[in-house]
């Protein structure tokens, strides 16, 4: 097990100003302190509501949004703010697949002219062998040949969203953050595209981080999940662990919101109120704490630490007193 | 696995804008009135009856008849000729201008929009300057203050090459009605082209592209500029309009192509001082010019429709 990527302390801020006359200055922290090894081959998986920062991760290791604080180490070099030019060659190795497959490929490219325009601008194959490449990578994600003349508007959702996994696998890439790849498509669509991307997977022994809310989905494919709020890291476990013994109050809260197919299957709903708080200003200390039904004093004051309380499974909260224990059953 | 398949019959979206134009009746004869236009000013001398400045005083004002179809204005000269002629000045102008106007629009625009900080924040406050002068000050006090300079220069090399090209005053009408209509003409195309590109690079498209390590040049040239030029090809066409109607006003009020060299406008305005009496010499020009201005609205209207389907119905 080495690590493709060792993340310390990534930390994604946007200074704004508020006001008529931008006199209010104030910080959105998007991101704060993410802290975490991707592991060559596995699928990591961070999971969350919209807002909490899960997309910004993704953006700022591959560098796409350049990270406030904190490194990234890929093949021993800190790529974190790195400039374009220091980055290009790197570029190759990490890709990524977005959510929206109406905006995801240029309107105005043929698939083919998109397949060739990574070939061709790493140098990846002869001139003379970009066709054979172009058909290779569309038959990679179960399109033929006859796909590259045509234009983007002609084709559907998931027909898109393949094309955009090719694009990302016509650079040859060893990591492919999946930005909520499948969310934005049909049920059906979605199980074709996953297990296109698992296949993919096997095949070229990619490193996943697979960004997504479908907890469902995030079990059935991840090694490891991440569960984030408000900007930070509240757990991190493998998979099998995450879901059969969820840690933080905030995991707890989330699992126990899934839907359950049985309606007669007892459920054990623990209910969070009110509403997510603004990244503008978020809570001092622990920033789940004023909807944490375990909250004392002490998580209003000081941020948790990361801690490793079990094999690999790292939890941020006060409250986890021990590996694989917590006092959740009653306010200290 | 099964592979997904598609039948064979590929359609750019240039080519469905091309038939969504075609089906709209009103751009189709703004296209035609339009074409007709070109074919006239570039082919104008053979195609025009008269010479445009030959004059035949026994023969002035005459109302149109066989021999002169538009009839001949107060110095006999015939009106259709001046006309097929005014047509290659308009031309002339409104490309010229338009082209050097979209050129200088694109690249400042482009460039703010797509890579802001000091230099947009420059360039937008050249714009908002540039577009608060009211324009035809700006025109008058150009040629006002560059006309007499330029000409006394073109007579210095012209007696010191006696090369005759320096005494064509056509050249300086044309260099300072170009210039100074330009001048005043690029800021909205480079606004319009800035905020495309600033919706534009937003999409994930651009930062795919990022992600593969594309260079900034290729990102603006290949994902960026083609995707906003739609709103841009909308706002040339109504600007060619716009400009052959600005080139008439100023040769109407006298700042713009000077006499003899006819221009639409200056007929007009020549033709509106005696129109009571020969109604003719107002009402040929003015309605060319009517007819050209609509046909431009017509076709930037289906232009428009044609390049947005989504805004319709």
């Amino acid at each position: 097990m080495t690590a493709l990527l060792e993340i310390r302390g990534l930390a994604k801020r946007y200074d704004i100003r508020l006001g008529a006359f931008g006199e209010k200055q104030a910080v959105v922290r998007a991101l704060d302190d993410f802290t975490a090894d991707i592991i060559e081959g596995e699928t990591l998986s961070l999971v969350g509501e919209s807002g909490c920062g899960k997309s910004t991760t993704g953006f700022a290791i591959l560098n796409l949004q350049r990270p406030s604080a904190g490194s990234v180490r890929y093949k021993g070099q800190d790529i974190a703010g790195l400039d374009e030019d220091a980055m290009r060659p790197l570029r190759r190795d990490l890709q990524i697949v977005f959510q929206d497959p109406y905006s995801t490929l240029n309107p105005r490219m043929t698939i083919g002219e998109a397949l060739a325009e990574p070939i061709r601008f790493h140098g990846l194959a002869p001139k003379a062998e970009i066709p054979a490449r172009v058909t290779r990578l569309l038959e990679d994600v179960g399109m033929t040949p006859r796909f590259a003349n045509r234009y983007p508007h002609e084709l559907s959702g998931g027909q898109r969203q393949r094309v955009a996994i090719a694009r990302a696998l016509a650079c040859q890439p060893r990591f492919i953050v999946c930005d909520e790849a499948i969310s934005a498509l049909d049920v059906s669509v979605q199980a074709q595209i996953l297990n296109l991307l698992l296949d993919l997977q096997q095949k070229y022994g990619l490193t996943y981080l697979f960004i997504a809310h479908d907890l469902a989905v995030v079990r059935h494919i991840s090694d490891r999940v991440g569960v984030m709020y408000l900007g930070r890291l509240a757990e991190l476990a493998p998979s099998s662990a995450l879901f059969a013994e969820p840690l933080h109050p905030y995991t707890r809260a989330l699992l126990s919101a899934v839907p359950e197919p049985n309606p007669r299957a007892p459920r054990n709903r623990q209910r969070l109120v009110g509403e997510v708080p603004s990244p503008l200003n978020p809570p001092t200390g622990c920033r789940f704490h004023p909807r944490c039904p375990l909250a004392r004093d002490i998580c209003k004051t000081s941020v948790p630490d990361w801690r490793e309380v079990g094999p690999s499974h790292h939890v941020a909260c006060h409250a986890v007193t021990g590996p694989g224990r917590t006092n959740w059953e009653g306010p200290a | 696995m099964a592979m997904i398949d598609i039948e064979d019959r590929p359609s750019s979206l240039w080519r469905d804008a091309w038939r969504r134009l075609r089906r709209n009746r009103l751009a189709v004869a703004g296209l035609v009135i339009i074409a007709a236009l070109v074919v006239v000013a570039v082919f104008g001398p053979w195609l025009s009856p008269y010479d445009f400045l030959s004059q035949n005083l026994d023969l002035r004002n005459q109302p149109p008849s066989a021999q002169h179809w538009l009839g001949t204005d107060d110095l006999g000269r015939d009106v259709m000729s001046r006309l097929i002629y005014g047509a290659r000045t308009a031309f002339m102008v409104a490309v010229g201008v338009t082209v050097v106007a979209v050129l200088i629009g694109v690249v400042l625009g482009s460039i703010a929009g797509f890579y802001g900080g000091w230099f947009d924040r420059f360039v937008m406050w050249f714009t908002d300057i540039t577009m608060s002068v009211p324009q035809l000050l700006l025109v008058v006090v150009i040629n006002a203050s560059l006309k007499q300079p330029i000409s006394l220069w073109m007579e210095a090399r012209y007696m010191e090459t006696l090369n005759p090209i320096w005494r064509n005053s056509q050249i300086i009408d044309f260099v300072l009605v170009f210039g100074a209509m330009a001048l005043i003409t690029w800021p909205p195309y480079a606004r319009l082209v800035r905020a495309q590109v600033l919706s534009v690079r937003r999409r994930p498209y651009v930062t795919a592209a990022r992600a593969m390590g594309l260079t900034n040049r290729l990102i603006l040239t290949r994902y960026v500029l083609p995707n906003a030029m739609g709103p841009l090809i909308v706002a040339v066409s109504a600007g060619l309009g716009t400009a052959m109607v600005l080139e008439s006003a100023f040769s109407f009020l006298g700042v713009g192509v000077t006499p003899p060299t006819p221009s639409w406008g200056n007929m007009i305005s020549d033709g509106l001082r005696v129109w009571t009496n020969y109604p003719h010499l107002l009402a040929a020009p003015a309605a060319v010019l009517a007819v050209v201005t609509v046909a431009f609205n017509f076709l930037g209207d289906g232009l428009n429709d044609a390049l947005n389907p989504k805004g319709q119905k």
